[in-house]
């Protein structure tokens, strides 16, 4: 609080106070001046006071923001102010103090106390009009406007001063000469006002009521006060100078308002047209800045129906926007989207949407838009907003009745419609490669999800020779192979798909591992492991995502392989020249519960002969695609199996690979390639 | 190369279902369409006709489950009709046949469905 007060009290207000406090000492002391020392001093003090006062509110003008429209509805408030003041100082000056003029003579401490207040408020009055003509003035921003103001403030002061010193028959031509100058002065500084032209035609329209008014109350405050009232007599009788200088500033306040009546009155007929290029320039400059700004479409379309209402200078404005083959009403300024689709359908009747290619106008029937709002709308503009050539949406705007579109209306909102095309396919196209760019990462994720869950070295088994191929598809195709080292002498193994594709098909991926590294800890069984398994991705998994794996192991010292699938691509078994499809039966992980999945599942054992090879795969493989949309293939892959005696597990799952690359050289690879294959090759 | 789209016809109280072109994770949407609009106006009696179906892929086959369930709670079926070796291999491996009636001709499904 005390530091607000310390900002509002500047120095220049202290020194106000100061100046009025020794204005009040010396009246008090010394009563009516009557010597031209006294003269000069209480004129001194007075205009020291005024400058003092002028400083003070400048400085407060300059803190805080006000339009020039608000400043000149202060004045004229307070020259509203002033007339009363003026008019009823005459009736209460008397009331207060029985005869004034015999008071002047003899003043008491009351007189000059009430006298004084009176002088202050006074010199508030004038040191605010003089400001505000002088910010007014500033407004002009020419080159010498500080000069010419001075300039003119000086000669106002040496009116003034002369009016009380040179009052002389033989040197009175002075005062007169200099008042002469300054009314001058006045005038030529008055002839520019170029402030105005900035103005709305509303504002306009204000301000030559405004100034009207202000005007004609300055000139009756001039006469008011030149005259024998009771006002002037105070002021006189206190300081003939300031009396004189506060009729300079009413004349230049009723010329400089005059002037402005004037100036304002003369702009008038062109204002419409300038708010309205004033208008296209500022929306125009603010959409082309838009366009590389917005990314959001439903932002874009609220600010293109707002600004398309400005432009035109319409009652209402939407987007008839085709959305999934429907037309929706979109971004509505000043209407209800019941009335907008009423109007939206009768519009889309009249012409055909996807022809639409120049901006139009449409009259409208007083039987379309009835109901409660009466005859509303009389007149429309449509104009298209093509993406790519093809006509998306249409962009309304509404007149009501009386009102026509020009040409330039026209022109104008036919031109901002194509602005609109350009920035709605920017955010479009901006949206597509954010969502790109996202799914990109995504897969960034998945992949490296996935490349962690693969197991990262093949285990040593005596007598077992073990090979794996992983391939990821770009989208990640969910696959997923492991080895459990169970023991010394039993090697378990599992290969799996999860339906699906990308992060989330990698995320079940690893749920997927860590139920079957868990598992194969505590259970032996193939069966009993995807039978627990099925379980809890029953409950893990929703309804359309589902699992398929193969689980086994096999144990060296007894040289047997055990094996069962749940929905998983068969087994392969070379044996010698032959290879047998081993495809025991089994339901997918997560499709049924378990007890119909423990009933289908069955569990396939062998005994493992010297050089059997046992080859596991997902469908990546066999659905591997070439140019004509073909599969490899479960013959080509058998052919590759059997034409492939006596190579080593890793030499096969080479063949393999080359071949599936030779044959999809042509095309992209759509899903994960999993290849993992085991040797039984005994050392004696 | 998504390209699938989807029939349905009515014959009598049954709702057939024509698969055409590649069912992948992109296009099963649409066949979710379906499923749900019969389900909403309780046509629970479906047979979904694979002739011209090219390829499915796991994403395809995920949309049948979803949506059996709910169906056989309300004492209706989905029969699947006219597969391909192709596509019923991929049906097969996954061990549908055991969850789902797959026949080869639609006639068959129909029949199935009007005799209960």
């Amino acid at each position: 609080m005390v530091k607000f007060l310390k900002n509002i009290i500047s120095t220049q207000l202290q020194l106000f106070f100061l100046s009025a406090f020794l204005l009040f000492i010396f009246r008090l002391l010394l009563g009516s001046p009557d010597s031209l020392i006294l003269m000069i001093l209480f004129d001194f003090l007075i205009a020291v006071s005024i400058f003092f006062l002028l400083l003070a509110l400048i400085k407060f003008k300059n803190n805080r923001a006000s339009s020039s429209l608000s400043l000149v509805m202060n004045v004229g408030i307070l020259s509203a102010i002033m007339f009363f003041i003026i008019t009823f100082s005459d009736f209460l000056m008397p009331y207060l103090f029985d005869n004034v003029n015999l008071r002047i003579k003899d003043p008491g401490l009351v007189y000059n106390i009430v006298s004084l207040l009176y002088l202050l408020v006074f010199i508030g009055f004038v040191s605010y009009f003089l400001l505000t003509l002088r910010y007014l003035f500033y407004l002009n921003q020419g080159k010498n406007v500080k000069i010419y103001f001075n300039t003119m403030l000086f000669f106002f002061v040496l009116a003034a001063l002369s009016n009380n010193f040179f009052q002389d028959k033989s040197v009175s031509f002075l005062g007169n000469t200099f008042f002469i100058v300054a009314v001058l002065l006045i005038i030529f500084n008055s002839i520019r006002i170029s402030w105005i032209a900035f103005l709305s035609k509303k504002e306009k329209i204000y301000l030559l009521i405004l100034s009207l008014v202000i005007s004609i109350l300055f000139i009756v405050n001039i006469s008011s006060s030149s005259g024998d009232n009771v006002h002037n007599q105070v002021i006189d009788a206190f300081s003939p100078s300031l009396s004189q200088f506060n009729t300079i500033v009413m004349v230049y306040g009723s010329i400089y308002f005059f002037m402005l009546f004037f100036t304002t009155l003369f702009h008038l007929p062109t204002a419409e047209a300038y708010d309205r290029k004033a208008q296209e320039v500022t929306s125009l400059q603010y959409f082309s800045k838009l366009i590389t700004e917005v990314l959001d479409f439903n932002d874009l379309a609220e600010t293109v129906t707002d600004i398309a209402m400005k432009l035109s200078g319409s009652s209402a404005a939407w987007i008839i926007w085709k959305e999934d083959g429907k037309l929706i009403s979109l971004a509505n300024k000043n209407i209800g989207y019941v009335e907008s689709d009423k109007l939206s359908q009768h519009i889309t009747e009249r012409i055909e949407f996807e022809k639409l290619n120049v901006t139009k106008s449409l009259s409208i029937k007083e039987e379309i838009n009835e109901v409660d709002q009466g005859n509303r709308f009389s007149i429309i503009s449509v104009s298209p907003i093509k993406t790519r050539g093809v006509v998306q949406g249409i962009l309304v705007a509404a007149k009501t009745a009386g009102q026509i579109f020009t040409k330039d209306d026209l022109s104008a909102i036919e031109t901002f419609s194509d602005y609109a095309s350009v920035a709605i396919e920017n955010s479009r196209l901006l949206e597509e490669s954010i969502e790109k760019e996202r799914l990109e990462k995504e897969l960034d994720v998945a992949r490296e999800i996935q490349r962690k869950i693969l197991p990262s070295k093949i285990p040593d088994y005596p007598d077992l020779q073990i090979a794996s191929v992983f391939i990821p598809a770009f989208e990640v195709g969910g696959d997923y192979y492991d080895f459990f080292e169970i023991s010394k002498t039993k090697l378990g193994f599992v290969i799996a798909d999860v339906s699906g594709k990308g992060i989330s098909a990698a995320f079940i991926m690893a749920e997927v591992k860590g139920i079957f590294e868990s598992l194969s800890k505590t259970i032996e069984r193939p069966k009993e492991i995807l039978c627990k398994a099925n379980d809890i991705l029953r409950s893990a998994l929703d309804s359309k995502t589902f699992v398929s794996a193969a689980y086994g192991y096999f144990d060296t010292s007894e040289k047997k392989l055990y094996f069962a699938r749940a929905g998983h691509c068969p087994l392969f078994l070379l044996r010698d020249k032959d290879s047998k499809q081993i495809k025991p039966s089994g339901l997918g992980l997560g499709l049924s519960d378990n007890s119909y999945f423990d009933q289908t599942l069955e569990e396939y054992s062998v005994e493992l002969n010297n050089n059997d090879t046992i080859v596991l795969y997902t469908d990546g493989v066999t659905e591997a695609k070439n140019e004509r949309m073909e599969d490899f293939g479960d013959k080509q892959f058998l052919d590759i199996l059997q034409s492939s005696n006596n190579v080593t597990a890793e030499e096969l799952s080479n063949k393999i690979i080359k071949e599936i690359t030779i044959f999809s050289s042509n095309h992209a690879q759509y899903d994960d390639i999993t290849l993992v294959i085991f040797k039984w090759q005994q050392k004696f | 190369m998504a390209e699938f789209s989807t029939s349905i016809k009515e014959k009598g109280e049954v709702s057939v279902i024509n698969l055409k072109g590649y069912l992948d994770a992109h296009t099963a949407p649409t066949l979710e369409n379906n499923f749900t609009q019969l389900i909403e106006n309780s046509k629970y009696k479906i047979v979904v006709n694979f002739e011209d179906l090219a390829y499915i892929s796991s994403a395809g086959l995920g949309v049948f489950m979803a949506y059996i369930e709910s169906i056989r709670e309300n004492k209706g079926d989905i029969k699947l009709t006219n597969m391909s070796d192709k596509v019923f291999n991929i049906f097969d491996l996954l061990g549908f046949p055991l969850l789902y009636e797959i026949y080869k001709k639609e006639e068959e499904a129909l029949k199935k469905f009007n005799e209960s």
